[in-house]
């Protein structure tokens, strides 16, 4: 290109001596991100902070909705339980199945385009008709999945209508959206050289050995990143449990999101609702963290020059 | 660019002009109604009624449809509420509505409050003042598929019927085979309707004056009263809905697979189109206690910040008229009036709707009386499904519910 870093650097300097000008151009994603993403977080915030029915009359409470949360309310520690059973259920086998269909997708066998559509398809069909069609399968009576069930002479359980057996119908109506996961997997995997393998083929590597020593260092940042999405849909789960089993039976899939969600539209208890936003926000930034500081450990970027000691 | 202005402007301006005149024009009444279909139609037909009669009016109705309360509190919150509409949750919206006895007391005889029966009107006051006008309502009974039991050589159900006899007969058509039973009970009945049982059977959820449940809500009467279906569903003697399935009792009984089907006006037009040769039967009662209904009412309130609180008040007037009242089909008149000059007292399918409502004027519904109901009743809520699941442990679970509501008490 003709821009060689030495025409660009003066004009650099003039941009930044140019006032407004470039702060105009970039100003509907400010605007967009100081209207409806700071505004209402911090909005949120201070709504977390007073007695805040949707009519009538606001009054501060200081921290109240935070200690009535923490010290009063039992149902905050049930559903938030419910939450952390869900994710992890569902984080592992959302990593591992997506990463092991990806691996399968990436033979390159005969069919592998038809394949890589109908596991993506689920990604691309709505939540309420995803959930429709669980709904049919999970029958007790009627479903497909207890008749299949029968022909292996085994008596399927009341999937949704069970306090032990909700909770699993929903991790795995929730892994059937694992496209999105699968085709990151997908996109990685193609992206390793081939070099790697053909070098590890000729010293006599066996292939499984290939996949933990090759793939899957060269894969990490995917893992990482799947890994902290994960994290983030499990702990927002909302859509499915509303619909699939509107947090029953017996409450034994009352979500975290669900019961924020029935404390602000159904209890019209706006502070409260918004005092357990923040706390879900804390539990996943401080999660998040976490799986950050510990993936030093273990994620390998291409190009980056580790210091002394540090392998991946 | 600039020229593009150029006509740009004009228009913009003529658009405003004529908006400006069509609001000189007209008074715009807003009204906002939760429901959709058949039913909207209907009202939509009285908003155009009301207009005829008020020239220079019009009545924007607004179908907020299943989102009713969202739609409403984001309304309400933004400071624009609707100026009349539909309302059932007196407690938590009361602050935002009019108190209507001053109007009522101005139009007394217009609005002949003699003609509408008490139980009607009392479930839009709170602390002796008026926030609604009933403008329909339903009572609870039981639809029952006369072939069936014909086929089965079952006596058919009649009033002062109990309880025993209604599970006497559902057991006759029970078949495995064809997946029939004789009843259906529900384990996630709708908590308000469900209350009819308990105040049939002496006891009610909490204490009129809304601070106990203790002793109420786990009252051995509302032990028995769960237990009682928790062995139906047992037996086999009812199917249990809404334990993983949401298959409807209106749809096992559209299908003939339920002989007997509790449920309210709401499932009269469905039952109707099926073709189902059906009878009708007020509920059955606990031994020789008299029998309760819940009320379901919807009634028409005015929003205390009503940009048009005459013009509002007259229309909820002309909702609650005769003419009006007449209009509506898919629920019961309120006007006593109406329903006899339509015969409906008298038809043997209307009937028992009415003999419900006239027995069921006593008890309060537990939300009116304590502002934390909604919570209090999420507990009940799982105590009924927990014991429909178990098939029994009423009083465990109850006591649970009841040890989880304190907090909502003090």
């Amino acid at each position: 290109m003709a821009n060689s870093p030495a025409h660009r650097r003066p004009s650099r300097r003039k941009a930044r001596g140019a006032g407004i000008v470039p702060w105009l151009f970039i100003s509907p994603w400010i605007l967009g991100f100081l209207f409806f993403t700071l505004g209402p977080l911090m909005f949120s915030f201070i709504m977390s902070l007073y007695d805040w029915p949707v009519v009538g009359a606001r009054t501060f409470v200081g921290l109240d909705n935070y200690t009535t949360m923490l010290r009063y309310d039992p149902q905050f520690w049930d559903s938030l339980w419910i939450t952390v059973k869900f994710a992890a259920l569902f984080v592992p086998l959302n990593i591992i199945l997506s990463f092991g269909l990806a691996v399968l997708l990436n033979l390159n066998l005969r069919g592998t385009a038809i394949f890589r559509t109908a596991f993506y398809l689920p990604s691309v069909i709505s939540g309420v008709a995803l959930v429709t069609i669980w709904s049919w399968l999970y029958s007790k009576e009627y479903g497909l999945l207890n008749y299949m069930l029968s022909f292996a002479g085994i008596e399927g359980p009341n999937w949704l209508g069970d306090t032990g057996w909700a909770i699993f119908a929903i991790t795995i109506a929730s892994l059937w959206g694992l496209g999105g996961s699968m085709l990151i997997f997908l996109a990685g995997l193609q992206s390793v050289p081939k070099e790697l393998y053909e070098a590890a083929r000729i010293s006599g590597v066996p292939p499984w050995a290939q996949v933990i020593h090759i793939t899957l260092p060269m894969l990490s940042p995917m893992l990482l990143f799947t890994f902290i999405t994960s994290i983030i849909s499990a702990f927002q789960q909302l859509t499915i449990a509303l619909l699939l089993t509107k947090g029953g039976p017996v409450g034994s899939t009352y979500f975290f999101a669900m019961y924020i969600y029935d404390n602000a539209f159904k209890f019209h208890d706006m502070g409260y609702a918004a005092a357990m936003s923040w706390v879900m926000f804390l539990i996943i930034l401080v999660l998040s963290m976490l799986v950050m500081r510990w993936s030093t450990a273990w994620v390998y970027y291409e190009g980056e020059v580790k210091k002394e000691g540090g392998h991946g | 660019m600039k020229r593009r202005s150029v006509i740009i402007a004009p228009a913009i301006l003529a658009a405003t002009f004529w908006g400006g005149m069509a609001m000189a024009q007209d008074k715009v009444l807003r009204f906002a109604t939760w429901d959709s279909d058949e039913s909207l139609a209907i009202e939509e037909a009285i908003a155009r009624k009301f207009e005829e009669a008020n020239p220079g009016v019009k009545v924007q109705v607004e179908a907020y449809g299943d989102g009713y309360d969202e739609k409403l509190t984001a309304a309400m919150g933004a400071g624009s509420p609707p100026d009349v509409m539909y309302m059932w949750n007196f407690p938590a919206y009361k602050d935002s509505l009019m108190p209507m006895d001053d109007m009522i007391a101005k139009d007394a005889e217009a609005m002949n409050l003699a003609d509408i029966p008490a139980g009607l009107m009392n479930i839009s006051k709170i602390e002796g003042k008026t926030y609604g006008m009933p403008a329909g309502f339903t009572t609870q009974v039981v639809f029952y598929n006369k072939d069936m039991f014909a086929a089965a050589g079952a006596p058919e159900p009649a009033a002062g019927w109990t309880w025993d006899d209604l599970r006497a007969a559902a057991v006759k058509f029970r078949n495995k085979d064809t997946k029939t039973y004789g009843f259906a009970v529900d384990a996630k009945p709708d908590p308000y309707d469900f209350e009819q049982f308990l105040w049939s059977n002496g006891t009610k959820y909490i204490s009129d004056d809304g601070k106990t449940v203790d002793g109420y809500m786990n009252s051995p009467e509302a032990v028995e009263v769960l237990t009682m279906f928790a062995e139906m569903i047992k037996n086999e003697e009812a199917v249990a809905l809404n334990i993983g399935d949401d298959t409807s009792g209106s749809t096992l009984f559209k299908g003939g697979k339920i002989a007997m089907f509790q449920s309210a006006m709401w499932s009269k037009s469905g039952i109707d189109e099926s073709g189902v040769n059906y009878g009708v039967v007020v509920l059955p009662q606990f031994g020789v206690k008299p029998v309760h209904s819940a009320i379901g009412a919807s009634a028409v309130s005015i929003a205390k910040d009503a940009a048009e609180p005459e013009l509002a008040w007259e229309f909820v007037k002309f909702f609650s008229s005769p003419e009006a009242v007449s209009m509506r089909k898919n629920d019961l008149p309120v006007r006593t009036s109406v329903a006899e000059a339509q015969g409906m007292t008298n038809d043997p399918v209307f009937k028992p709707f009415f003999d419900m409502l006239a027995t069921s004027n006593k008890e309060i519904h537990a939300f009116l009386k304590n502002a934390e109901w909604g919570r209090i009743q999420e507990n009940l809520a799982k105590a009924i499904e927990a014991t429909m699941i178990d098939q029994g442990n009423a009083k465990a679970h109850l006591d649970e519910a009841v040890a989880a509501s304190a907090r909502f008490l003090q």
